[in-house]
């Protein structure tokens, strides 16, 4: 059974790559047509360097959701730590508060936003993309270090504490290495949360900062192009790259031995 | 920092770290659904424009049956994604949270790298895979099977959705699973508990709070999408989503969209509160099991 | 060990930024150049070809920014929240028409303007926008029919093939009302501008008997499920991706539909209270130019409303192309689908019980 449950979970991992190899074959297709795979060809990569428009929302979707998630994880863990490891009276109020924006269709939440900026006087533009999206994860980060930490066994804290250790050293040296991946958990669903979003984005950027997804959305009505294909690829690849290089260096040091 | 042991001082310092949360959800939450309650009663005009004043007309539309019919059909939607997305996610989440430490990272950003590709760019992959030109038919028909393409199909919508959502499943029932102590599943096997048994008693009942919240990141989003219908479903049935949008943009009717947005939103209030009385039940009584 | 994983989370993020950072850091230095102001532009995706935009600011000296929206309501929604910062906006006939009653694009000064008498008769003066008050049009495009021969088997005339049962579950709609009630209306032999409630009741009912037959409402990639054959017959709009499924695949066509045409029209508007109005000028003279205008077609493959253009087109199989320019004799009675006004409320009340029969 346990076997079972591996087999399926790889399973799960191939079917996430199946569309990113679909991807990548296919941002060589020299067709325009996304249907039938006429040659192989490098043109899309070509073309997609010289898209300055679709790099310039590419790095402004990388700046937003990187500016965002950072808010969202430290908003997030500092609630989530609040709530979870102290006595706060109305914690059920403010879980839900907190869990209100995933409840609110995003359009809703769009419209009004907007009307709300404008009101305040705040021009639409990189500050107002983050702040919507701050909103849509902060209540993901907060869900995902919630869960962490109230299953985090108190008598670990308890213990350093009676060890004689100081509730800030308990933190750093207890809590937070085993908080750690799911911080990082945290940090990367808020980011590709905001990263692919697209209803919330449609009423908060300006001038200048439409984002990657804006922009591709707005291609539906001439067609996707496959220089989209190329950038897919090129996002995934970059990242894998990194992972492996990473990758790579842990497995010397695991050969090396640990350091004593 | 401060001292979990003291409350007094512990429950100051945890309203001071609720702060920015608060502001944040007070100012870019609250203040807009005000804005939106306001609207859902204003009067519209044809152009687009919203011209204040109360009236009671745009909810009395609701009841058109139209309404409570793709209310339904989406709440039904949502809920067969919900489980989908969470029975795969406590799958993968567990298979991450028991490899070695190492490896769980990797794993968790190999979890979230496919979503670094744009929506429409992946959604438009599996039409590719799907479609009848794509691999999965030709492949099929290689063997003498002569199916029909699956664009539009229920099966090309359901995968797509858990495709996109499967992410918000996994991470927070990771996060909760990760710190389950490993030694109880050894515990349960040493006392012979089979593998159904130590999941149904363990792991399960210790990643409620991940369960729920995948639950609930799955089941609410998919009320909102609208991409996915259209292009895989053939678009042939809205879901709410869909209608909302239609309503504020083709329509330009923000009043109405606003009302049905309402009802919307009370109805998610109604089924988290609800879902929140049960967990409690359910934890007050085993609490008083042990 | 972990604070390294930790790290490199946060690498391969950073990596896409850097990715993204190096390459529009190029185009930061190359826009800098002679600047003489800046002009910020909201308009359709693929409608402004890049060449357009370079030629210009090669010339003035001006600063373009160019965001894409993927809606009329979009757009106007941003314009109307006010301090949208855009000069000019891009919007079809219809939303010419709401944007001036809202007072959200300014009157078009004529004596400014040069080249003006380039535009083809059927886009001077037009039904939405009298005397060109407000709006310059830029492209244009029918709303017909795309079909598979190999599928239907047989040569598709007009709309009334859509209702054809040969056909079930091949049938695609746009996802469109207005686009919807087009098919709707002239099916019936009625105007596709029709205002009247008992008509629009018609096209409503013609919808709905249709509404089985359908395999879905497609706007998005309806020219891909024809290529493929998945869909048979599909209303489709002209331009880039009807000539795109024209030109891979022999047996799909597009055509306009017996029962009559009609007409969309994106045009130049310069916004309200812009700050830019000289460069804004500047702009549309420059997109008058025949030269310029021509490169809408070689460029985007859609339709130029500018008539001097026409000949200066490089590939003139495009202007022969009926998915991009129609036929002349099949517009002889086509029409601007205008902003239906209070009549809106019919098209509503049947669209929203058409969509969830």
């Amino acid at each position: 059974m346990e076997r079972l449950n591996s087999w399926i979970a790889r399973l799960v991992f191939v079917f996430l790559y199946l569309p990113i190899a679909a991807l990548i074959v296919y941002s060589f297709n020299s067709s325009e047509v996304s249907y039938r795979f006429d040659g192989f060809t490098f043109r899309w990569y070509a073309e997609l360097f010289r898209d300055q428009m679709l790099l310039e929302s590419l790095r402004t979707s990388a700046l937003v959701g990187v500016i965002a998630a950072v808010l969202a994880t430290v908003i997030g863990f500092l609630s989530a730590f609040a709530l979870v490891r102290f006595r706060v009276k109305g914690r059920a109020f403010f879980v839900g508060a907190i869990l209100i924006p995933l409840i609110v269709p995003e359009i809703v939440l769009g419209v009004s936003l907007l009307t709300v900026f404008s009101s305040a006087g705040l021009p639409t533009g990189i500050v107002t993309l983050v702040l919507g999206h701050v909103v849509i994860t902060l209540p993901l980060a907060t869900l995902v270090l919630m869960g962490a930490m109230s299953s985090l066994d108190p008598s670990l804290s308890e213990a350093a504490t009676d060890l004689g250790a100081s509730p800030w050293v308990t933190f750093r040296r207890v809590l937070f290495p085993l908080l750690r991946p799911s911080i990082l958990a945290a940090f990367l669903l808020s980011f590709t949360t905001s990263f692919s979003n697209i209803v919330i984005s449609t009423f908060t950027a300006g001038v200048g900062t439409t984002t990657l997804p804006l922009r591709i959305y707005s291609t539906l009505r001439t067609g996707l192009t496959p220089e989209l294909n190329a950038l897919g690829t090129l996002l995934v690849v970059a990242t894998l790259g990194v992972i492996l290089l990473v990758g790579v260096a842990q497995m010397r040091r695991i050969l090396a031995g640990p350091r004593p | 920092m401060v001292d979990v042991n003291t409350p007094r001082t512990s429950r100051a310092a945890g309203y001071l770290m609720l702060l920015p949360a608060v502001a944040v959800i007070a100012l870019l939450v609250i203040v807009p659904m005000v804005v939106i309650a306001r609207d859902s009663f204003a009067v519209s005009d044809p152009l687009g424009g919203n011209l204040g004043g109360f009236t009671l007309d745009n909810y009395a539309k609701l009841l058109d049956p139209v309404y409570a019919k793709t209310l339904g059909y989406s709440l039904g939607m949502a809920a067969l994604n919900a489980v989908v997305c969470t029975v795969v996610g406590y799958i993968v989440a567990h298979y991450i949270a028991t490899r070695p430490a190492k490896t769980q990272p990797v794993l968790l950003v190999l979890v979230i790298i496919p979503f670094l590709t744009d929506f429409l760019v992946r959604t438009f992959a599996w039409i590719t895979l799907l479609g009848s030109g794509g691999p999965f038919i030709s492949l099929l028909r290689l063997v003498g099977v002569d199916a029909p393409s699956l664009v539009p199909s229920q099966l090309a919508v359901t995968l797509s959705l858990l495709y996109a959502f499967l992410p918000v499943a996994v991470f927070p029932i990771y996060a909760s699973m990760r710190s389950i102590d490993p030694s109880l599943k050894e515990a349960a096997a040493d006392l012979g508990a089979g593998w159904w048994q130590t999941h149904a008693r363990i792991f399960v009942p210790l990643s409620a709070s991940g369960l729920a919240s995948s639950v609930m990141l799955t089941f609410v989003p998919t009320l909102g999408v609208f991409v996915i219908p259209v292009l895989l479903g053939g678009g042939k049935d809205p879901l709410v989503g869909n209608l909302i949008v239609t309503l504020f943009t083709e329509f330009r009717n923000e009043p109405l969209g606003a009302a049905l947005s309402m009802v919307v939103l009370v109805l998610m209030l109604l089924s988290v509160a609800a879902a929140g009385l049960i967990l409690r039940a359910r934890s007050n009584r085993k609490a008083g099991a042990v | 060990m972990n604070k390294k994983f930790l790290a490199f989370g946060a690498v391969a993020l950073a990596s896409a930024t850097v990715l993204s950072a190096c390459s529009a850091g190029g185009d930061a230095s190359s826009t800098g150049g002679a600047g003489s102001g800046s002009l910020s532009i909201y308009a359709w995706a693929g409608e402004i070809p890049d060449s357009v935009i370079e030629g210009f600011e090669a010339e003035t000296g001006i600063d373009v920014t160019v965001d894409t929206f993927d809606s009329n309501e979009t757009m106007i929604s941003k314009l109307a929240a006010g301090n949208s910062g855009y000069d000019v906006v891009e919007p079809s006939q219809y939303a010419v028409q709401l944007m001036v009653e809202r007072d959200l694009i300014a009157e078009i000064d004529k004596s400014k303007l040069e080249g003006f008498d380039n535009l083809a008769e059927k886009f001077v003066d037009p039904s939405f926008d009298p005397g060109n008050t407000h709006s310059i049009p830029w492209a244009w495009g029918t709303t017909g029919i795309l079909y598979n021969e190999a599928c239907t088997g047989a040569e598709v005339t007009g709309w009334s093939d859509m209702w054809n049962p040969d056909y079930a579950g091949k049938v695609y709609m746009l996802d469109n009302m207005l686009s919807a009630y087009i098919a709707g209306l002239q099916v019936n032999g009625l105007s596709a501008t029709s205002t009247d409630e008992a008509e629009i009741a018609t096209a409503t009912d013609s919808l709905l008997e249709q509404k089985p037959l359908l395999g879905g409402y497609n706007s998005t990639n309806y020219a891909d499920l024809v290529g493929t054959g998945d869909a048979c017959i599909a209303e489709a709009y002209s331009g880039t991706t009807s000539a795109k499924a024209v030109e891979a695949n022999p047996d799909v066509h597009y055509i306009i539909p017996e029962e009559g045409g009609t007409l969309w029209t994106d045009s130049f508007s310069i916004v309200e209270g812009t700050a830019n109005e000289d460069a804004a000028y500047q702009w549309l003279n420059y997109t008058l130019r025949p030269e310029v205008a021509a490169l809408v077609t070689d460029d985007a493959s859609l339709a130029s409303t500018n008539a001097a253009a026409l000949e200066l087109v490089a590939d003139q199989s495009q202007v022969e192309n009926p998915a991009i320019y129609a036929p002349a004799d099949s517009l002889t009675n086509s029409e601007f689908i205008v902003d239906p006004g209070d009549a809106l409320a019919y098209f509503q009340d049947g669209w929203t019980r058409v969509r969830a029969s």
